[in-house]
């Protein structure tokens, strides 16, 4: 297996950390703001890459998984079998995961997206399914009462009223992509981690990426996860919520 | 009607059959597990019939998909079932929007609906969660009058409501009900509310058996059978009582006294007056107070008597309410005024046992030979 990584390490774009051991970076202090500074075009790309990663596995979650809990709805023999399915899924270590699609989709973005949207789809997943599942009683019962087909009572009802757990949901898998698509360096798909892993694997870890990197990714987790309160403060208005 | 649910050995509701009236509210009270909710949940089809059939002005209820047929019945639920990610004015349009009413049709409706439960207009964009139990079960009616169905029916709907807010709430609806006049099923299994609400009420046993169908004086004075005697309760001539008013009885005449009046007249009024005592009254025949023999014992009927003449009964009051008040007082006799406070005769323990004694008779003698059964 080792075998199998360290040529994709190699890929790694290597960086230089400076030149001689006077400057901070050359003394690897905690954290050089001067070289974040003078570099800071080179992390650019990584960051938008690692928004991309984030952004298109939520999404691509978050879409296989209202379908599943959908078609699970009205069979509710199917959930076990899907929660299950996609539980296996989740404990797939990661680097593993991405190792066992390296074969099938070949090194690059795809793959790091396939697994990272199958961690997501078990979030997302377990949470429509809660959210659909508590919907009251009452409220069906009324729906049903007073009219509306099973699809009305689906859509104006059920997963309406499901929106706050959906949403507690995708932000749960946001921010557990937001850190676990670092490894998407390994997929061969950039990302933060090509700042976090440069050079830090083969040689001395530059503590100034490493820190840099942390930030960049909690930076952006919590944005996300505000973005997405205020995503639900618009959507379930009736449900009040707390950001991170 | 029956309904045998899978794999149960008996029937929840056997051969239950039973005609509403068109206007009327048919109240179906029973112990829990009687069958009732099931009863009336075959008529809009959450509960499937079994054998039999529902008829709704001669259309029967398996004629038409359950979802069109539900839009045209009231529902109303214990639980009251707001969607709490609508508002108010959301709630109350479901039944308008599912029928694809036209968006300035629905909005005037809501602002009807709003008016007629007395609820401020400024409730029609907060959500359910903002609003008091009350409050909540009086947006539930309105959201089941919205369409305004012919037909409602209504689940146990007070039943959550605290016993003060229910009562008022209870009033709330006779009033509108006199109003609008649907034909309401009322699931109850509260016999006083029952009572209170009911134009006929339904008792029904376990598995659904009716017990007895009649108006809720019948009930109370003929039940049935021991155990509609025993549902109704103990106190059921007090329950009939409070379906009545103090003018809808006989009163005894009272022997009334003025002021300056020779004694030795007012005495023999007395004389086999059914009330021993002599009311002082004023001009205008309004009680001033009871005369003791002391007052008796002078030449002339003093000003001021020695003893007062409250409880005043109100004649439209309920006849419930008065025996309470005689209960209380101090003679078991009590005055009756009309609304000006004149004196129109006096109630007394007596008059009430004696007629409820009467009417007991009455109804054993001519047992109701109209009521519709089943």
């Amino acid at each position: 297996m080792l075998g199998f990584v360290l040529p994709l390490l190699a890929q790694v774009q290597i960086r230089e950390a400076g030149s001689g051991a006077t400057t901070c970076e050359g003394k690897n202090d905690a954290f050089c703001p001067g070289f974040v500074i003078d570099n800071i075009n080179d992390y650019v790309s990584p960051f938008l890459e690692h928004i991309v990663l984030v952004l298109a596995s939520v999404l691509a979650g978050f879409v296989v998984a209202m379908v599943l809990a959908i078609v699970s709805h009205g069979r509710r023999w199917l959930i076990p079998v899907f929660i299950g399915t996609t539980g296996v899924l989740y404990t797939i270590p990661s680097i593993a995961l991405f190792l066992l699609l390296l074969p099938i989709t070949g090194r690059g973005t795809v793959t790091a997206l396939i697994a990272l949207s199958l961690y997501n789809l078990q979030i997302i997943y377990r949470n429509a399914n809660a959210g659909l599942a508590n919907v009251p009683d009452a409220a069906k019962d009324a729906g049903r009462g007073m009219g509306m087909t099973d699809r009305q009572l689906l859509w104006q009802v059920e997963i309406p009223l499901a929106v706050p757990e959906i949403i507690a949901g995708i932000r749960i898998a946001t921010v557990s992509t937001v850190a676990i698509a670092t490894l998407a360096i390994f997929a061969g798909a950039g990302g933060l981690g090509e700042i976090l892993y440069n050079e830090g694997i083969q040689r001395d870890v530059f503590k100034t990426n490493i820190v840099f990197g942390s930030v960049l990714a909690v930076a952006l987790a919590i944005s996300f996860d505000g973005l997405l309160v205020l995503a639900q403060r618009f959507i379930a208005p009736w449900r009040k919520v707390r950001a991170l | 009607m029956t309904k045998r649910y899978r794999g149960a050995d008996t029937d929840a509701v056997s051969d239950l059959s039973l005609e509403v009236l068109a206007g009327e509210i048919c109240v179906l009270v029973g112990p829990s597990g009687c069958g009732k909710t099931t009863a009336m949940r075959m008529v809009n089809r959450t509960v499937e019939i079994t054998s039999g059939d529902i008829e709704i002005g001669g259309t029967s209820v398996t004629a038409r998909p359950p979802a069109q047929l539900r839009r045209e019945m009231g529902y109303v639920i214990q639980q009251i079932g707001l969607f709490p990610h609508r508002t108010i004015a959301e709630n109350i349009a479901t039944v308008p929007l599912l029928l694809g009413w036209s968006r300035e049709r629905t909005a005037a409706r809501v602002a009807e609906l709003l008016e007629l439960i007395s609820l401020p207009a400024d409730v029609a964009d907060r959500y359910p969660a903002q609003l008091s139990g009350g409050q909540q079960q009086r947006v539930g009616v309105a959201r089941a009058l919205a369409a305004d169905p012919p037909v409602m029916l209504m689940d146990e709907p007070f039943g959550a409501i605290d016993p003060i807010n229910r009562e008022r709430i209870q009033n709330e609806f006779l009033r509108l009900q006199a109003e609008i006049r649907k034909t309401v099923l009322f699931v109850t299994h509260d016999i006083d509310e029952a009572i209170k609400m009911g134009d006929r009420i339904a008792v029904l046993r376990e598995g659904g058996h009716l017990a007895q169908y009649a108006t809720p004086a019948e009930l109370l004075m003929a039940p049935a059978d021991d155990f509609v005697e025993d549902f109704v309760g103990a106190d059921r001539a007090l329950k009939r009582l409070a379906l009545m008013r103090v003018s809808d009885i006989d009163l005894w005449e009272a022997p009334l006294a003025f002021a300056g009046q020779d004694t030795a007249e007012v005495r023999a009024k007395l004389e086999g007056a059914e009330v021993p005592w002599a009311l002082l009254v004023d001009g205008e025949r309004k009680p001033l107070g009871w005369l003791s023999e002391r007052d008796l014992a002078a030449v002339r009927v003093p000003q001021r008597p020695d003893i007062s003449p409250d409880p005043l009964l109100d004649r439209d009051g309920v006849l419930r309410d008065a025996l309470s008040d005689l209960l209380q007082s101090q003679t078991h006799y009590a005055p009756v005024v009309d609304a000006r406070g004149a004196t129109v005769g006096i109630l007394s323990l007596a008059v009430i046992s004696d007629f409820l004694a009467s009417e007991e008779a009455k109804v054993e003698e001519h047992p109701p030979t109209e009521r519709p059964l089943g």
